[in-house]
């Protein structure tokens, strides 16, 4: 990684006489291999090296980014930035301006205990004839004819210099798997999608235990497939495991508090939000509604300690006890609302811009074990996961449908359950909960956002949390 | 190096080394962007990209690498830790042979140089499309101006060899009035002439202003009416799933069903190239076969899969032109044009909905096509043949077999769509009229 070219990059800006400049020298190296059906399918390596710079400039941003390196190329880069900062001043009804933050140096990383770097495609494609030799093994006397996997190894790798003395190395190694399975019986089909990720050397794979959780999940398809019925509707109790409080975290709060959305510049893609600048402190759920991101928890696979535009990362506070504590802030909605920056700005490669982005997103824990979550429940469901979910644009209308449900009676938890839907607004949801289970749970996902889109790697995740009396339907 | 330069320079590289099929594609592409929200440039870019990917087998083993950094030696390395990769893997029972030509490329026809030379002077066309939404009676406006100039370079083992150029300039943009209503217009287009800035602001001005204060709408099954951009949003999801990997991975509702009434005998929808005016007109796909215009549906029936080699061999049957090197995916789709104005349209509904645009599909069962999604911007609820009021706070709940069965109109106007991650694949598009489609809400929606 080239520290000089970037730094030649943001000296250039400063003699053109932008206002601001900074350079990402942005590296993301990934080998993936795919098993379909038990057939090897192509291993892929991708191996993207580029800068990024972005200059503010009489009150216009601009970014601008080139793979070819040399110092003619860079130049350009820049150059061009600055000439359509000028240019976009004739529709540049609102300046630019970015908070105040301290310089940083450092060098960082994810922890590591074996280097991604040593992993090759014949480990991956190993590891994946396992896990879909225990998928054919666990379907019991139902099939899993479709089998799609995908194992990964990834490398980022930045270098990060601004025009006010920043300067921060990083290494971020992840390992991600996904799985797509299909099981049929008695000509139906029931479908299984999930996401593992952690940061970290090849140790994060044995972490992430998969074999395990692929002969659950079988097991699951077999089951909805030969004992599920269909599940009460109306109004129920519900408690959400954590796969599912933490795509409700994600969704419904990590999103609509995202403050870029808040102030409109996500408008034309993925949207705004029901929050306006002026609801921070708004009650939006009940007193036990306690929700966080914080990107620095270990292993998880949105970790970072610095953001993209060079600021410390922390935890946030997004909702205490049902009240709108903190939004998510990179530099400029930071001067906008009158605040430090809470290091929330992300890249995915050299040719993306920083936007707003979530790290690890979450339900604090509570006190119950999931019995007493249990205990004084008449009738209800205990989503588990899901595989269908969607929301508006303004983050306020949801809709999650499970996969592994289970029908609650008299504190007891029965058989599966097929196709609950909890279909609900964002009050409505986090305006429910009453308590919240002691034991955590986290998932990975590939958050989108932005334009060009970058899928950004997050986790979401939670205790079991109880909604009382939410409406459940049921798919048709 | 020239692009042709470097994918030469590859395939020599490799097949020096050993390497039995070797597909190497040299690009350079050039993204300019403007992006507007509260009616003001938020952010001006413009990214610069030299890339290439190779495709290579050794002894029916199979890799696939990218890199984006072209220089020689760095080059060298890459195709020399690809070749190596690729010994370490298992030979593959389903390996095909790429393509063999000779081929026959026509010329690039999407290729407008006007839109590059356009770098600065997008933010022109960016302040006329949110000028005309403002005009509307829009209070703010928000989107995106994409100008895009792509050139490729393909030598192949099989003897191809061929270059590509196109261009095209996509826009987007949400209007906003009170209440927060919104409406979005599109222009997309491949040649400058085609594109019209203030076409699409005036639509989504119109759709904002007429989508203000808008009232709950309950549960229940609806005639539906989607305008082209949603059209497009649902036909991307069918195009998808006729890709022959999806369907032999599992992910299709379309597997299995070959020569079988797939949709109303209305509906014909096919993958096109050809199209002077199409936004992704390949002229080679990634194992270099010269791309082609077919049908997927036609009057009903699904006629065909997409494919590459790979596919190919695993259904017994020829590449469509469609390689992706691990997935075959559609170019450009097309809806053939009804015969229905969307007031003749509107005036076949007692009890229904109009959908101007839609996001966030997801699927519960990709084999049996089950799922949802969430109308965004205008939507208006229709009564005894007319456009009554708007509303907000819907979902769509249905099955893609049930809803391509149900379409009872096609329009006769059609329009390019392709906007951020929703309409990826370009598609023309009519507005659809649908019958008894279930539509549900959130509980204390509205």
């Amino acid at each position: 990684m080239d520290e000089d070219l970037a730094r030649f990059a943001v000296q250039y800006g400063r003699n053109l006489g932008v206002q601001y400049c900074e350079a990402r020298f942005h590296r993301t190296k990934e080998i993936a291999c795919i098993l379909k059906n038990g057939l090897v399918e192509p291993a892929v390596i991708d191996d993207a090296v580029g800068l990024g710079v972005r200059v503010l400039h009489q009150g216009a941003l601009a970014f601008s980014s080139t793979n070819v390196l040399g110092k003619a190329n860079i130049r350009e880069a820049v150059s061009e930035a600055v000439k359509r900062a000028r240019a976009a001043r004739s529709l540049l009804r609102k300046k630019i301006r970015f908070s105040k933050e301290p310089a940083a140096r450092r060098k960082w990383s994810a922890p590591e205990k074996r280097r991604i770097e040593n992993v090759g495609v014949e480990k991956l494609l190993a590891e994946l004839r396992e896990i879909d030799h225990v998928a054919v093994k666990s379907g019991g006397g139902v099939k899993i004819p479709n089998r799609f996997h995908v194992l990964s190894a990834s490398l980022e790798e930045k270098v990060y210099v601004n025009s006010e003395g920043t300067n921060l190395h990083s290494r971020v190694p992840r390992i991600q798997y996904y799985t797509y399975l299909t099981a049929v019986h008695g000509g139906q089909t029931a479908q299984r999608f999930f996401i593992k990720g952690e940061t970290g050397g090849w140790e994060a794979y044995a972490r992430m235990k998969l074999e395990e959780i692929i002969k659950h999940e079988t097991k699951i398809l077999r089951l909805l497939l030969t004992k599920a019925v269909k599940p009460p509707t109306g109004k129920i109790d519900v408690i959400l495991a954590p796969e599912v409080s933490g795509i409700a975290a994600h969704e419904s709060v990590g999103h609509p508090t995202e403050a870029d959305r808040i102030i409109g510049r996500e408008a034309a893609q993925a949207g705004e939000s029901y929050l306006k600048p002026e609801n921070v402190g708004m009650k939006i759920g009940s007193d036990q509604a306690y929700l966080s991101d914080d990107p620095t928890l270990p292993n998880s696979f949105g970790f970072y300690l610095f953001d993209d535009e060079g600021v410390a990362a922390r935890k946030r506070a997004l909702i205490q006890a049902g009240y709108i504590k903190e939004l998510l802030h990179n530099r400029s909605t930071a001067y906008d609302f009158g605040l430090r920056s809470n290091a929330s700005s992300r890249a995915v490669r050299f040719d993306r811009e920083p936007i707003v982005r979530m790290g690890n997103t979450f339900v604090e824990p509570g006190d119950h074990t999931l019995d007493e979550l249990l205990d004084d429940v008449e009738q209800g469901i205990y989503m588990k996961s899901f595989m269908e979910w969607n929301i508006d644009d303004k983050r306020l209308n949801q809709r999650y449908t499970g996969f592994e449900a289970y029908l609650i009676e008299k504190g007891e938890l029965k058989g599966l359950v097929k196709g609950p839907v909890l279909e609900i607004t964002t009050p409505g949801l986090w305006g429910s909960v009453d308590a919240r289970g002691k034991e955590m749970g986290f998932f990975a996902g590939t958050c989108g956002k932005g334009e060009p889109m970058q899928g950004c790697p997050v986790w979401m995740g939670g205790p079991d949390v109880r909604l009382r009396k939410v409406t459940i339907g049921v798919r048709q | 190096m020239k692009l042709a330069e470097l994918s030469d320079f590859v395939l020599k590289s490799a097949l020096k080394l050993g390497a039995k099929d070797v597909s190497a594609i040299s690009t350079r592409s050039e993204h300019s962007m403007v992006r507007i929200a509260n009616s003001s440039v938020s952010v001006v870019k413009r990214m610069l990209n030299i890339g290439l990917v190779v495709y290579l087998t050794r002894d029916r083993k199979r890799i696939v690498g990218s890199t984006s950094n072209p220089t020689p030696n760095a080059v060298r390395k890459f195709v020399s830790d690809l070749f190596k990769a690729c010994g370490t893997l298992p030979s593959s029972r389903q390996y095909a042979p790429l393509p063999r030509g000779p081929f026959n490329y026509r010329s690039p026809s999407q290729y407008d140089s006007r839109i590059t030379e356009h770098g600065e002077k997008l933010v022109d066309f960016a302040k006329e499309a949110v000028d005309a939404s403002l005009k509307e009676g829009a209070t703010r406006v928000a989107g995106a101006l994409n100008a895009h100039d792509e050139q490729f370079f393909i030598s192949t083992s099989g003897g191809a060899r061929g270059s590509d150029h196109r261009t095209r300039i996509l826009l987007n943009v949400r209007a906003f009035a009170d209440s927060d209503a919104s409406g979005q217009g599109l222009s997309c287009a491949s040649r400058l002439d085609d594109f019209d800035p203030k076409e699409a602001g005036v639509t989504a001005g119109m759709l904002a202003k007429d989508a203000a204060n808008p009232g709950v709408c309950e549960e229940g099954r609806y005639d539906l009416i989607m305008n082209s951009t949603v059209t497009g949003s649902t036909m991307n999801n069918v195009g998808s799933f006729a890709s022959a990997f999806i369907v032999d991975a599992g992910l299709s509702f379309l597997a299995n069903k070959l020569g079988s009434k797939v949709a109303a005998e209305i509906l014909t929808l096919s993958d096109v190239t050809s199209s002077e005016d199409s936004i992704e007109g390949r002229v080679f796909d990634d194992e270099g076969v010269a791309t082609g215009d077919k049908e997927i549906i036609g009057r009903g029936t699904l006629v065909g899969y997409l494919h590459n080699s790979t596919t190919a061999k695993i259904f017994k049957t020829k590449s469509t032109g469609n390689a992706g090197f691990i997935e075959p995916t559609p170019w450009n789709l097309i809806v053939e044009q009804g015969e229905y104005t969307l007031d003749e349209m509107v005036k076949e509904v007692k009890r229904g909905i109009y959908v101007t645009n839609n996001w966030y599909t997801r699927f519960q069962n990709y084999r049996e096509g089950e799922y949802s999604t969430v109308p965004r911007d205008a939507a208006f609820i229709i009564e005894n043949g007319e456009i009554k009021r708007p509303i907000a706070g819907i979902r769509i709940s249905d099955t893609l077999p049930r809803l391509l069965l149900n379409i009872h109109a096609i329009g006769k106007e059609r329009s390019w769509v392709k906007w951020w991650d929703e309409v990826a694949t370009p598609t023309l598009c009519p507005a659809l009229l649908i019958k008894d489609v279930p539509i549900s809400r959130a509980a204390g929606v509205g």
